[in-house]
């Protein structure tokens, strides 16, 4: 919007006006105290306060996520509790989640207490245009149910999104989703017949159907560097072979702009995904996205590498990887993680997840062990430190993916090279996973074997580290600028 | 790609995802029209820069030799019929060698009604600061004084003229009250919530703002110049010499000997208390206070405000008096010289 197409902007830095109430002041201050850039500040200052027109535009407009998250969670808490007083079943069984959001709301509840009453009226305006144009609607599932064809066949229990867990869609709607938000795990394999192989069932501009149902969205798909890398033994031995094919894939949360997953948002829920495909497409971000429909986005296609990994450490067997961009596919929920033991993804996306994690192991022969999570992988070589990236730090769903759990697996950054962890780590973490502490233990077995110190031996492995990274082809150093792509909006905490 | 540990990446960055670019604003300007000063601030609000230009002129009459004197000077003039006239910079280093005196086209913090130069000088002071926007519609925060009971429909015409011209240059102009562009420019922190004052030659501003919302705003109508005649007349001194003087020696933390010395602080007190009474004034008529719980931070700003020990001064005036809001902290502006047009750029970069 041009400042000319907003009536008199002119007289806004003029005009005697009325200051807003206490109690909005305050909470705009709270909300705004975290922005640094004074233009940002008060940009958002003025959309909050002048805009009279637009009014959907002031979520989006507030620039710390957490915020517009607290928005999104009070609005949705008040939903899920005007359900719960009217069922008594319901109110029993979202008690948890009521309790979790309230808590998680407290601090930045600011922008929302603004807003609801503005809220209101978008929702209502919302939910009109979107009566009077299903088609808009009607198009986002065509190919979500190739993906979900196995909902029929699974007798899982529901997972439910944290996102959605908070917010209740009409009373009419069918389906329980009134379950507390946890990460409930779905049978390994479904009912059913399973074909043996996977292969290309069907495709047209734009879309790839294999025989599982996996559908695959090909319209931003572009090609990016050729895979071209080499792995090292446990030695240090670089092996002679050049790679040019993934041998792992590496999930991560999209840590996007999310809008709540229920009627009403559909533009904007359209909207933000879009947002995110171009940014990923620009940035060439992952091989792979898939939104919370459960669809799924090629993006950087299967023989280039793509820009998700940032610095890394996995191992398997006797190989040990440092380049992860070239030797994994990135597989990007479009999510948050938030830290916590809830599943942050939807059903449909879990389902399509696992469907695209069949499909690519198949097709590139690729070990269960080498399925991990950005979490578990990411270090930052300068502090020494695992955990730099943290999503799905916890919380993957291995087991439904017929995976196997690799938070129980001694962590290679720490075994191998002597990673550590800071307090900030244990904070956001709450507690070490058992693969972490495996790892610790072997360390603190082999430092008393050798009968020198814990640091003595991290600081020897931290060498190797530094002394293989060096002897690799790729210059993995030169990544270092990826790691944290300056438009996305992190989520440090979770 | 969860990053614990990126600090601050989040309101710098997260303009991507919702498509707000921050390119092409670095032609935006913020402009203080100041009776003696005209200031212009660009570039990005972290570290702008800022060039200013004397709101003054001579005019003497027309002759080859004078003008060949101008021109190997490579003074700015340009002549008008049988008159040539300096301004800017130059108009006050010149001024004596050619035994004229400095005028200006502006009094009071508004054109001056009985200078019939004012306009053309004005632009063509304003065109040194002011390239034709490259960028047509390019946004540009200018500052306006507060409306005083006197200057009602001339502050209208002053205001219309500058935007005239602005918009001329291709700029699309937003205006912004003097007094606010300091909050903006110095209470970013205090989410553009306390008192903004900038104290020029012509006259004082003071704004009250309340989240970037002016909730009151006021002006006086006397400032430096004011002192500077007034001391002048008292000591029978003329008042740009008193000027002089001032700039250079004036410490209001002592009190000093010469005759000079003592009528300034005399008169910088005067000033001081009548801003006090006229703030506390409108305060009192005012029903739009911010009911606020925090201290209000003021922030002191303009060429007035400079001398050593202002501050404390002002702050004494003002603690001196009962207030409906608790007084915070009073401070300088960071650079009280730029600080109005600092502000006005931050209006302008906040723009989209
Ligand atoms: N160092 C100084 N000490 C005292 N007064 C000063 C000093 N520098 C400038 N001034 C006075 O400040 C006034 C000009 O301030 P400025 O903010 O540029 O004014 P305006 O906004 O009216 O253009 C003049 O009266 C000038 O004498
Ligand atoms: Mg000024
Ligand atoms: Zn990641």
């Amino acid at each position: 919007m041009t400042a000319a197409a907003r009536g008199t902007p002119t007289e806004r830095y003029r005009r005697e006006r009325p200051p807003v109430s206490r109690e909005c002041g305050e909470e705009l201050t709270r909300i705004t105290d975290d922005i640094d850039d004074p233009v940002v500040k008060l940009r958002y200052l003025q959309s909050a306060l002048n805009e009279e027109g637009d009014k959907s535009a002031l979520v989006q407009l507030v620039p710390i996520a957490p915020a517009r998250r607290a928005w999104y969670r009070l609005k949705g808490l008040r939903a899920l509790d005007a359900v719960a007083d009217a069922d008594e079943e319901i109110a029993e069984r979202t008690l948890a989640a009521r309790q979790t959001a309230r808590r998680v709301v407290v601090g930045a509840s600011a922008a929302a207490m603004l807003f609801i009453p503005v809220l209101v009226a978008i929702v209502a305006w919302q939910v009109n245009r979107w009566r009077s144009d299903p088609e808009r609607v009607a198009s986002v599932g065509s190919s979500t149910e190739a993906n979900a064809t196995a909902i029929e066949t699974t007798t899982a229990p529901l997972v439910v999104p944290q996102s959605t867990s908070l917010t209740t869609p009409p009373p009419a709607a069918e389906g329980p989703v009134n379950q507390a938000p946890v990460a409930e795990p779905l049978a390994a394999e479904d009912m059913g017949i399973v074909p043996s192989m996977i292969w290309l069932a069907d495709r047209g501009p734009g879309w790839e159907l294999y025989s599982n149902g996996l559908r695959i969205e090909t319209a931003y798909t572009v090609k990016g560097t050729a895979r071209d890398y080499r792995v090292q033994t446990r030695d240090g031995t670089l092996l002679p072979t050049r790679f040019n094919h993934p041998m792992g894939i590496l999930f991560h949360t999209s840590e996007s702009d999310l809008w709540p997953l229920e009627p009403g948002y559909e533009s904007e829920v359209r909207k933000g995904s879009e947002a995110l495909l171009r940014f990923v497409k620009r940035e060439q971000a992952y091989n792979y996205v898939i939104d919370r429909f459960g669809r799924v986005y090629r993006i950087v296609d299967d023989d280039s590498r793509a820009n998700h990994a940032g610095h890394g450490v996995w191992a398997r067997g006797n190989e040990v990887y440092l380049d992860l961009n070239s030797a994994f596919l990135g597989v990007s929920f479009e999510s948050r993680w938030e830290g916590g033991r809830t599943l942050p993804i939807t059903r449909a996306q879990l389902i399509a997840g696992r469907n695209l994690t069949h499909y690519l192991r198949q097709r590139f022969a690729i070990a269960p062990e080498m399925c991990v999570t950005h979490g578990l992988a990411s270090v930052s070589p300068k502090r020494g430190l695992i955990g730099y990236h943290l999503d799905w730090a916890r919380g993957f769903p291995f087991e439904a993916f017929g995976l196997p759990d690799l938070y129980a697996q001694p962590l290679p950054s720490v075994a191998l090279f002597g990673f550590n962890y800071d307090s900030e780590f244990l904070r956001t973490m709450g507690e070490r996973w058992p693969g972490l502490i495996a790892a610790e233990r072997q360390l603190a077995d082999e430092a008393r074997e050798r009968a020198i110190s814990l640091d003595q031996l991290r600081y020897e492995r931290q060498a190797n580290y530094r002394r293989w990274r060096a002897a690799l082809p790729t210059p993995t150093a030169a990544e270092s600028g990826l790691e944290t792509p300056a438009s996305q909006t992190a989520d440090k905490r979770g | 790609m969860d990053d614990r540990n990126d600090h601050g990446s989040e309101s710098s960055g997260s303009g991507s995802h919702t498509g707000q670019s921050q390119s092409g604003t670095r032609t935006r300007i913020g402009l203080d029209v100041g009776t003696s000063k005209v200031v212009a601030a660009r570039g990005d609000n972290v570290s702008p820069t800022t060039d200013s230009q004397l709101n003054a002129f001579f005019d003497v009459p027309y002759s080859a030799l004078h003008e060949q004197g101008l021109k190997a000077n490579r003074t700015p003039f340009y002549r008008e019929d049988d008159r040539l006239i300096v301004y800017g910079d130059a108009s006050e280093k010149f001024a004596h060698i050619f035994n004229a005196n400095v005028r200006r086209p502006m009094a009071k913090g508004i054109l001056n009604p009985s200078e019939p130069q004012a306009t053309h000088v004005l632009e063509t002071v304003l065109s040194t600061l002011v390239p034709v926007s490259r960028n047509p519609g390019e946004l540009l925060a200018f500052s306006v004084p507060a409306a005083a009971p006197e200057t009602g429909h001339e502050l209208t015409y002053h205001e219309e003229t500058i935007k005239r011209y602005l918009k001329g240059r291709g700029y699309t102009p937003l205006a912004v009250n003097e007094g606010l562009a300091v909050v903006l420019a110095e209470l970013a922190k205090e989410g553009f919530t306390g008192i903004g004052i900038s104290c020029g030659g012509g006259m004082c501003n003071v704004a009250i703002s309340y989240l970037s919302i002016p909730s009151l705003t006021m002006s006086l109508a006397h400032g430096g110049d004011f002192i500077d005649a007034s001391v002048g007349a008292v000591v029978n001194e003329p008042a740009t010499r008193v000027k002089a003087i001032k700039e250079e020696t004036l410490d209001l933390t002592r009190e000093g000997g010469d005759k000079i010395d003592k009528a300034l602080h005399i008169y910088y007190d005067k000033l001081i208390e009548s801003l006090v009474e006229e703030l506390g004034k409108a305060v009192q008529k005012t029903p739009r206070l911010p009911r606020n719980d925090q201290p209000m931070p003021i922030v002191l700003a303009g060429g007035t405000s400079k001398p050593h020990g202002f501050r404390d001064r002002f702050e004494k005036a003002l603690r001196r008096r009962s207030w409906p809001f608790q007084i915070g902290e009073v401070r300088m502006a960071s650079d009280p010289l730029t600080a109005t047009a600092r502000g006005a750029l931050v209006a302008a970069l906040a723009e989209r």
